[in-house]
């Protein structure tokens, strides 16, 4: 048999909402009279598996799970790798720096720009960002922690 | 009809006030450019943008998030006409006979066309939606918990038999979206729900976070940067007006188009996208000479714009009559109006007249300077395009990042937009659409309670649903609807909706 798009789209789907299923024991359904806090999770989660078993048990008209290209994925990878440090980093170390660092990865090691034409940029989008948020629009963003 | 004209006098004194014109100068300006860029839609371009109005009152900050809104349809075409890119899903057929204007050097006859289409589309929708709205959010106070639980309901089955990939793949992600709006302190009880003992998923998941994350980084990462060419040519302004001939060609694609595009926007559904696929092959299908499609016909980029256009504004009618969300930007923006202090609904033109009609009023003022900034300035606007994308879309991962911690200073929310664009990426490489899911979270609250108000009110007698006239009418449709679709899977029938995805692929090609 080969491994369809939607064989493996539908049982994610099915296999998560099993687990979330067997992990809502503790809220109560209630009654019709009363509904509980578990009915509404646990009626939608039957109705992800519903619609997921559909999805594998019609999975003959998706393409085979081998041709999903994914040429894109280490670009992906290397952009959310960069933006999950930045975002570990956001409160730690102020909003000017993090960012910084993002910008100019991003712009120098992940695209190859220009080292120094990489570094105004990231510097300069940066600051001027802040400006605007934190003093014209008066919407405070993490300062740096030595800065105050 | 007089109480209507005073109202919408009051709204023009509202909407002609210096600062409110100019929030809505500075969401069309803005809505452009977010029409034009690659890799950023109009939902991306709201919600990256929604803290920036918390600042505002109610009325400033709808008035411009909606200009992000419409003045991104306009946007959307130049990009499309000049540079074979759609900026945002909704401009995909004016790629084809767009860009191939542009090659036979019709590109200012094209981008004129599309404007003035857009501003006769965008001005009929506003004059529907102020003689529509009105009356049926009065309609809609007769309306208790059974009939939101039917009106939900029928929002979702109609979302999923207007979607073009299948019924099952539609509603899964309606239900994933339900199960997200389901994170948090239920309200009845107190019970933590899905929490994970992180305090800041009490409150639950946020729209701007998921929809962020979906539509903006999840974009991003399904583009790499060295896929997009940034080569553009501007047309000059002596180019910009078409010829008798092409006026006349236009005329009706353009009527028909605006009233195809109302009446799709006021259904659920992506019914901007879906309008101007439905007008292409509308016009195509009365053509005398179909054949001229994808070869630069003038009503290929007539009749999508139009109804583009006219789509976003009808979308507004269930919106601010019924507090409906028809897809996820204007879930977003009633999302934006709640922050406000203001819940959309059919109490918002008696509680709030100032910020319902202003907001009306805007729109008429909006397509007007749409249509002046988009002709003359289009040489301006499109030196953005020349921005290499890989300087662009790091700005743009930035604002995500400000955006979505901006709106409740909470770096849980950023980490919460990050797991949301890995979802949107491999949505996207599985091909399902994150809309249903993003409307799925919106109407989760008021959907669940409705529902357990109505069996608590009948003491747990379902029958309740069907006893009542208006819900059961709206249950009525609904399973009409899943019977359709039924019936066309059992013959294996191809219906419209598949004869329109196969049509569209064809020409994209």
């Amino acid at each position: 048999m080969i491994l369809r798009r939607d064989h493996v789209a539908g049982g994610a789907f099915v296999v998560a909402a099993a687990f979330l299923f067997a992990f809502s024991s503790d809220l109560p359904f209630g009654t019709l009279a009363s509904p509980g806090a578990g009915m509404m999770p646990k009626l939608v989660l039957v109705l992800l598996m519903a619609f997921g078993t559909l999805l594998a048990l019609r999975a003959g008209e998706s393409p085979p799970l081998a041709e999903i290209a994914w040429g894109d994925f280490r670009h992906a990878a290397t952009v959310m790798a960069v933006a999950a440090v930045a975002t570990g980093l956001y409160t730690v170390i102020g909003f000017v720096l993090s960012v910084s660092v993002l910008l100019f990865t991003l712009l120098c090691l992940v695209e190859r720009r220009p080292f120094w034409r990489a570094l105004i940029v990231s510097i300069g989008v940066t600051v001027g960002s802040y400006l605007l948020f934190n003093t014209l629009l008066k919407s405070p963003l993490p300062p740096m922690p030595f800065w105050s | 009809m007089e109480a209507t004209l005073d109202s919408l006098l009051l709204g023009f004194s509202v909407a002609f006030r210096p600062d409110v014109l100019l929030y809505a100068f500075l969401g069309c300006v803005v809505g452009t450019l977010v029409g034009m860029l690659p890799g950023i839609g109009p939902l991306a371009g709201i919600s990256i943008l929604l803290p920036v109005t918390f600042g505002l009152d109610a009325t400033k900050a709808i008035v411009m998030l909606a200009g992000i809104y419409y003045g991104s349809q306009y946007g959307g075409s130049t990009t499309s006409i000049l540079m074979r890119i759609p900026g945002e899903a909704a401009s995909v057929m004016t790629c084809i006979d767009g860009y191939a204007m542009a090659q036979k050097g019709r590109a200012g006859a094209a981008l004129c066309i599309a404007a003035v289409g857009s501003f006769i589309a965008g001005t009929f929708g506003v004059i529907a939606l102020t003689v529509i709205a009105p009356p049926l959010g009065a309609f809609a106070l007769r309306f208790g918990p059974p009939e939101y639980t039917a009106l939900l309901v029928v929002g979702l089955v109609f979302l999923a038999y207007m979607s073009s990939t299948s019924l099952a793949r539609t509603l899964l992600m309606a239900s994933f979206g339900l199960l997200l709006g389901c994170i948090g302190i239920d309200v009845m009880t107190g019970h933590f729900r899905y929490a994970f003992d992180i305090p800041e998923l009490g409150d639950g998941i946020g729209i701007v976070p998921v929809a962020v994350g979906l539509f903006g980084l999840g974009e991003i990462l399904s583009t790499p940067s060295h896929s997009v060419t940034t080569r553009v040519a501007a047309p000059r302004l002596a180019e910009l007006l078409p010829n008798r001939t092409e006026w006349r060609q236009s005329a009706m694609p353009i009527a028909r188009g605006t009233v195809l595009g109302f009446l799709v926007g006021i259904v659920p559904g992506s019914a901007h996208i879906i309008s101007s696929f439905l007008s292409y092959a509308l016009e195509k299908r009365i053509s005398r000479h179909p054949e001229q499609f994808g070869q630069g016909a003038v009503a290929g980029v007539a009749g999508p714009e139009s109804a583009n256009n006219a789509a976003s504004t009808g979308a507004f009618v269930p919106m601010l009559a019924l507090g409906l969300p028809t897809g996820p930007v204007t879930a977003v923006l009633m999302a934006a109006l709640l922050i406000h202090g203001v819940p959309p609904g059919p109490q918002l033109v008696t509680e709030h007249p100032q910020v319902f009609w202003g907001f009306i009023a805007s729109m008429y003022v909006g397509n007007l300077m749409l249509l002046a900034l988009n002709l003359p300035l289009v040489g301006l606007f499109v030196n953005v395009l020349r921005i290499p994308y890989a300087y662009l879309y790091p700005l743009i991962i930035m604002f995500c990042i400000i955006g979505v911690y901006e709106v409740n200073h909470s770096i849980v929310d950023v980490w919460i937009m990050l797991a949301m664009g890995v979802v949107g990426y491999l949505l996207r490489k599985f091909d399902f659409d994150p809309a249903p899911l993003v409307l799925g979270l919106v109407i989760a609250p008021t959907f669940e309670m409705s529902l357990r108000q109505s069996l608590i009110m009948s003491n747990g007698a379902w029958t309740i649903f069907f006893e009542r006239p208006i819900a059961g009418s709206l249950l009525a449709v609904s399973a009409g609807l899943l019977v359709l679709s039924l019936v066309s899977f059992l013959l294996k029938r191809k219906d419209w909706r598949d004869k329109l995805a196969e049509a569209s692929s064809a020409e994209s090609q």
